[in-house]
């Protein structure tokens, strides 16, 4: 970390420097911020350290991570900013609740004069500024806040501004890095809370709301601590009174204390367990806290264990009441519309258990990967379509005669006849239905086969013999000849015997000498005469 | 028991008298058995078959049939009286007689008595109305009857269900009851209300017993696959 050499190592210079960056900024015209301008980011950058060096001793971290914010021009807005903020992540806190404190304390106590107008400086600055932090502007606010609604805003002057300062490096002498008296005082106040409730930490409370109350002088003295406390807190009426704080310094008698104590705890709120605090007041406070114990409140005279059974029997009529009372709507079990108020069901989150499976989302992706799938299975062929199982028969099929239903062609007494015939063994059995219907099958595979055959040429089988009685028609084998003529064969043509019966050599008419006709005449006549033997003879020619 | 055909034709037949076996016993007279012609004190039997009026034509047209095997194998005389016989006697009775007949007498050589009898349940079974190549199985066949029954002994039915029930009987162009023919092997006759089955015992009683179904009211196909299962067995039994 660069230190910048060109500031002057006086604290007091350099507050002046700090506020005379403010001051500049101040009167800058804004519109000049809003191009980038060298000496107007110096000018802010002095004033932001400055207003953190006026920062730093109230943090309640003490020592601060940074004693000085590094603004130099290495580092960026960003640097800075962390720095800030490191800063002013414990310091909000602490001043709200010295706030809160601040609020609930009643407005009779002298405040210590505050540095209102540094502040209001500062919180001018810092609303100009434009490298200036949010954080460090709401803590000017707050504490702007605070100075506001304590009712010694009049009473702040320089003064205190210089005490506090002093004070804060007095402070810083009692406190090390292990010891911070803030954070005893917190730890010590809780334990408080706990053991005792809330009433016991009620006249610490009021001590601690008014931070402003102290005097930065008698803060060191342990003594007069407590007597500044509850000068303090005696004057919460007539705080604008000075003299009396003027005399708290070195006159301080019984009643002051004890008597108006009662008055100031009566006035307190019940169970304030928070604390308005500021680090200069730290042991101020812890001690007031056991001298507030010794006070003679009813209250805090209780024992332990009375204390538990109070905190034990509020507890349990606490758990009275809520079983007495009528549970909310939800808690109950089965609730109608009617029992329970108008549209309280959307209010609530129902959970219930959903047994349908939620719809899928369908995205681009989803739709793409269906359609690549379908194509693909088109393209492959693969339905999955329903295939039917192929019945494997485990026996033959059993052979049904089919009843007949039309007029049978054989009379009763053939029928008879026929079933004598084949006991008899006369006749041959006849064909049953099966054989007819192979029969017929293996004709018409016959016949398939042939023209089949004649078709291919190469493998020649001749037509099959049917012995059939049928008329054969003695026409030449060229005209029954088919497209294929190796297909046909003259055996179905009638034989010459069957074309011409005779023997001997047969002649023509023209062939015959005289003597062959003359034998022809001569048989012919011994035929005539031989037929027309047994004419009556009266017919016979004499 | 046998029929001996006796080798003489006259009446007169010589006793052969058995010597007796042993002393004191009467010779036991034995007798050849008795021609056709012979029984009834020599006389010839007759029957007659009326021709009822629907049958005439059909028996006009088959009569040779009906003749040749009568005459020539069963050796019956046959004959046709076509004139009307009238009688003093009762109304109804004239009606019956003025029908035309059939008349059957027996001969000299006809070689068995129930021949005739046979020769009159064919030409009865024509007149039922039953084919000639059915009745035939008559004259061939000893075991074959007509059995006959009407519509009203199974049930009585009137009117439409009557005529529904006949219808179901027959079937469709006759299917149903020649699906019964053919697996019981008989023949059946409806006429009207009357039913006329033909065929052996125990095969009239399975047609009459599908017939009586159908009256009663099953559908076809039900008798049908009984049918199938009563004809593989008998079938079978052949």
């Amino acid at each position: 970390m660069a230190m910048d050499l060109d500031e002057p190592l006086d604290a007091a210079a350099v507050a002046e420097m700090g506020e005379a960056a403010l001051q500049r900024l101040c009167d800058a015209d804004p519109a000049l911020f809003l191009s980038p301008s060298a000496d107007l980011a110096a000018a802010a950058r002095a004033a932001s350290r400055h207003i953190y060096s006026s920062l730093a001793p109230l943090s309640p971290a003490q020592p601060p991570p940074f004693p000085s914010l590094l603004a130099g021009p290495a580092f960026d807005a960003e640097q800075i900013w962390s720095q800030i903020e490191l800063l002013d992540r414990p310091l909000l806190p602490h001043l709200r609740r010295q706030l809160r404190r601040l609020e609930q304390q009643p407005p009779s106590q002298p405040q210590p004069p505050l540095e209102k107008p540094a502040v209001a400086e500062r919180e001018q600055s810092e609303e100009e500024d434009g490298e200036g932090s949010e954080s460090e502007e709401l803590k000017e606010e707050e504490e702007e806040e605070e100075l506001e609604e304590t009712d010694d805003v009049e009473e702040m002057g320089d003064d205190y501004e210089e005490e506090e300062e002093l004070d804060g490096r007095e402070r810083k002498g009692v406190e090390d890095k292990f010891l911070k008296i803030d954070e005893m005082a917190e730890f010590l106040d809780r334990g408080d809370e706990e053991e005792y409730g809330g009433g016991a930490k009620r006249g610490e409370k009021k001590a601690k709301k008014n931070w402003m109350e102290s005097d930065d002088e008698d803060e060191e003295d342990e003594d007069g601590d407590e007597d500044d406390e509850d000068e303090d807190q005696l004057d919460l009426e007539d705080f604008e009174d000075d003299d009396e704080e003027a005399e708290g310094a070195g006159e301080i008698m019984y009643k002051d204390f004890f008597e108006k104590g009662h008055k100031k705890e009566a006035k307190k709120k019940d169970g304030y367990t928070k604390k308005v605090q500021f680090k200069d007041e730290a042991h101020e406070i812890e001690v007031d806290g056991s001298e507030d114990d010794d006070d003679g409140n009813d209250e805090q005279v209780l024992s332990t264990h009375e204390k538990e059974r109070l905190k034990m029997r509020a507890k349990i009529e606490q758990m009275e009441k809520a079983n007495l009372d009528p549970s909310t709507w939800t808690m109950r079990g089965e609730v109608t519309s009617s029992n329970r108020p108008k549209n309280s069901a959307l209010e609530v989150d129902l959970d219930f258990e959903h047994n349908v499976r939620p719809a899928p989302v369908i995205t681009e992706e989803v739709t793409a990967s269906l359609e690549e799938m379908i194509k693909k299975r088109i393209a492959e062929g693969q339905f999955d379509d329903v295939e039917k199982p192929s019945i494997v028969p485990s026996k033959a099929p059993k052979e049904h005669k089919e009843l007949d239903e039309s007029k049978s062609k054989k009379g009763l007494a053939e029928l008879y006849e026929d079933d004598y015939a084949q006991k008899a063994g006369l006749a041959p059995a006849p064909l049953s239905i099966s054989d007819e219907l192979k029969k017929e099958g293996s004709a018409l595979f016959k016949r398939i086969c042939l023209k089949l055959d004649a078709l291919s040429h190469f493998h020649f089988a001749p037509k099959p013999v049917i012995e059939d009685m049928s008329v054969q028609a003695n026409v030449p084998a060229l005209a029954m000849e088919e497209i294929a003529p190796v297909a046909v064969s003259d055996a179905a043509m009638l034989a010459p015997e069957e074309i011409f019966e005779g023997k001997g050599d047969i002649k023509e008419e023209g062939e015959l000498t005289q003597a062959e006709r003359k034998r022809r005449r001569a048989n012919k006549k011994r035929k005539y005469a031989g037929s027309h033997k047994e004419r009556p003879a009266s017919l016979q020619k004499d | 028991m046998e029929v001996e055909t006796a080798t003489a034709a006259g009446s007169s037949v010589e006793m052969a008298v058995d010597r007796p076996a042993g002393p004191g016993s009467v010779e036991k007279p034995r007798f050849d058995a008795l021609m056709p012609s012979e029984m009834s004190g020599g006389r010839p039997q007759f029957r007659k078959v009326p021709v009822p009026q629907h049958r005439f034509a059909p028996l006009k047209r088959c009569w040779m049939d009906i003749y040749t095997p009568v005459y020539e194998h069963m050796k019956i005389d046959i004959r046709m009286n076509l004139k009307a016989v009238t009688c003093e006697l009762k109304f109804l009775l004239a009606f019956a007689l003025a029908a035309r007949r059939v008349e059957l007498k027996t001969r000299q050589d006809t070689p068995d008595v129930s021949n005739l009898q046979k020769c009159a349940d064919f030409v009865h079974a024509f007149m039922l109305g039953f084919d000639i190549a059915d009745a035939v199985a008559l004259l061939r066949l000893d075991d074959l009857y007509v059995d006959s029954f009407e519509i009203k002994d199974v049930k009585t039915l009137r009117g439409e269900h009557l005529s529904r029930a006949i219808g179901r009987l027959s079937g469709k162009g006759g299917k149903t009851k020649f699906a019964i023919e053919n697996s019981t092997r008989t023949r059946i006759v409806i006429a009207d209300t009357k039913i006329h089955i033909l065929g052996s015992f125990v095969n009239i009683k399975v047609a009459r017993d599908s017939l009586c179904s159908l009256i009663l009211g099953s559908p076809a196909g039900k008798v049908y696959s009984k049918l199938r299962a009563v004809s593989a067995r008998l079938a079978e039994r052949y």
